[in-house]
């Protein structure tokens, strides 16, 4: 779907500063059908790397493809693809239901006025159908940008930080149309910050890091399980085991880990103790803790 | 592509509806319509009125050009600077088609004033018995034709610069202001002054006279037609010239700004 190779991408902000060197060598693969999303620190390239996918920004030398063909402003290649951008640039003048419609007939094909109010009706935008965007919250504007994607079968959505500044209820119905469209034969780009988010959506994961991709694998290569730590959270008003590693006590609450062979020890010594248990599973690592490793250059990559 | 420019048309519509600055402008205009109105409500002098009647319309006709020009460039530069275009660009939409309907957009505005205009003033002519010129009907025609040509310079400006510097460039870097110091300094050289700063300026003055577009080619010819109100019949060919250039002002202009909106960064 999207082929990367080598992209560099050079800009001066003004006419006397020095050039900035947003992508360095930036190569990645993205497959038909993946929900892939990019992670990286801020000024990582994520966003210059999305912007050049859709044509907007073009590369100073490599390589990009998407679905076959080079990105360009305005292409026909873009009638299966659709684009929710980090900040809110939508056409403000327009009212909800104008916006829904004019961004809908951008495609070129004829909108039925059905087609628009189910949309809306959808995504909770009906009763505000008359609301100028530019009285309306980040969550409804990018609700109309999500309204494109259920009005034309979209085959590529991009999406840049789509639920920075959104309160938990709508990230959640966000998130529920994100994993439709997906299940739908969506292939779904997505920068975000949010590793947690991408944990419960992506099913592919690269970090960005310098302007380039340093790490790039399935989700589940990410999150591995350590088979031979427990991880453990008690309450504890006195003592703790010596072989309680990386304890964290929060209030008379521990958090901690605890070697394999001293399970069955643990576990007298709570009985012993009269501990109140809260969890004791085999230890995770989550993305958080691969991107930490990979990004400070602890691990080797995933 | 005709769903296209329909769609980029009706929101550049309701663009135009809800911009607050053009609605100012539009008020304003109609004030000083109304001020220039005002001795003929209060005659009975067929002269009068005749005068009253030419104040008004070449007064909503002067207007109608600041309103093209504002509309060319708010039309261009609010869409670059509220960043909206991406949302436009990354769609089966180019930059081509996006300009063409602002421009299309652009002059049936212009076009719907102009007639606007026009019926006002045969109603007034009617109103006030005077008699209903042809000379209404070329003035109004010109009018619409050089507001293209505004419309089409300014949105070249406004993709290229901030519009207050576009604003500032068309007040100076105008073709009759370069005209005028074209016009000076040949005098002065005629008059015996020798000196080559002079006729280097006068190079100059008539270089920038010659590349800069002009509001309006054949203003001086049918200075007679603004004035008495009456039109020869060999007169109306100058409609069809003054058609001819605006429409290849329009075309370079186009272009031009399409190359620059090309090469913008939309991010």
């Amino acid at each position: 779907m999207i082929v990367a190779d080598d992209v560099r991408v050079e800009f001066r902000r003004g006419l006397l500063r020095g050039k900035v060197r947003a992508l360095n060598g930036l190569s990645l693969e993205v497959r038909d059908g993946d929900f892939f999303a990019l992670v990286g620190q801020n000024g990582a390239g994520k966003s210059t790397a999305m912007y050049c996918f859709l044509g907007l920004m073009k590369p100073t030398s490599g390589k990009i493809e998407v679905m076959g063909r080079v990105p360009e402003l305005g292409s026909p290649l873009n009638a299966g693809v659709a684009y929710l951008p980090e900040e809110p640039h939508y056409h403000l003048y327009l009212t909800v239901e104008e916006a829904t419609r004019y961004y809908a007939s951008l495609y070129g094909k004829r909108v039925s006025d059905k087609a628009i109010h189910e949309a809306l009706d959808r995504l909770g935008l009906a009763q505000f159908k008359s609301l100028p965007l530019s009285k309306c919250s980040k969550g409804m504007k990018q609700k109309v940008g999500i309204a494109q994607c259920l009005i034309h079968e979209t085959r590529l959505l991009f999406l840049d930080e789509p639920t920075r500044g959104l309160d938990p209820l709508i990230v959640r119905e966000f998130r529920e149309t994100l994993r439709e469209l997906h299940q739908r034969g969506a292939t779904i780009v997505m920068n975000t910050h949010v590793l947690s988010e991408i944990e419960m959506l992506a099913n592919r994961v690269a970090i960005v890091d310098g302007g380039k991709v340093i790490a790039q694998d399935d989700l589940r290569n990410f999150l591995t399980t350590d088979r031979e730590l427990y991880s453990v959270t008690f309450e504890a008003n006195g003592s703790v085991p010596e072989y309680l590693g990386s304890a964290q006590r929060s209030g008379n609450l521990v958090t901690g880990s605890i070697p394999k062979e001293r399970l069955y020890d643990f576990m007298e010594f709570a009985r012993i103790s009269g501990l109140s248990v809260h969890e004791c599973s085999l230890k995770k690592t989550s993305l958080e803790d691969s991107f930490f490793k990979i990004v400070k250059g602890t691990g080797s990559g995933a | 592509m005709s769903a296209l420019l329909r769609a980029n048309i009706l929101a550049d519509f309701a663009f135009y509806r809800r911009s607050r600055l053009l609605l100012a402008f539009a008020v304003v205009c109609l004030l000083l319509t109304g001020l220039s109105a005002l001795p003929a409500v209060f005659s009975d002098s067929g002269v009068q009125s005749f005068r009253s009647l030419q104040a008004v319309f070449s007064t909503l006709n002067g207007m109608l050009l600041f309103l093209a020009g504002a509309i060319g460039l708010f039309v261009i530069s609010s869409h670059l600077r509220s960043r909206c275009l991406k949302m436009v660009f990354t769609k089966p939409c180019s930059p081509g088609v996006w300009l063409g309907s602002a421009f299309l957009s652009a002059v049936l505005i212009s076009l719907s004033l102009n007639a606007l205009i026009l019926g006002g003033a045969v109603i007034l002519s009617l109103i006030w018995h005077v008699p209903v010129r042809a000379a209404l009907v070329f003035i109004s025609t010109d009018n619409f034709i050089v507001s293209v040509g505004i419309i089409a310079y300014l949105m070249l400006l406004a993709t290229l610069l901030h519009p207050a510097l576009a604003v500032t460039f068309i007040l100076i870097f105008n073709a009759e202001m370069f005209y005028s110091f074209d016009v000076w300094t040949q005098g002065a050289i005629r008059a015996g002054n020798s000196s080559l700063y002079l006729r280097v300026f006068e190079k100059l003055f008539h270089l920038f006279y010659l590349l800069l577009p002009m509001v309006n080619p054949f203003e001086q010819k049918l200075e007679n037609v603004h004035s008495s109100m009456r039109v020869a019949h060999a007169e109306w060919k100058y409609l069809v010239y003054s058609l001819g250039y605006v429409l290849t002002l329009s075309a370079f202009c186009y272009f031009l700004a399409l190359f620059a909106l090309q090469r913008k960064r939309h991010i």
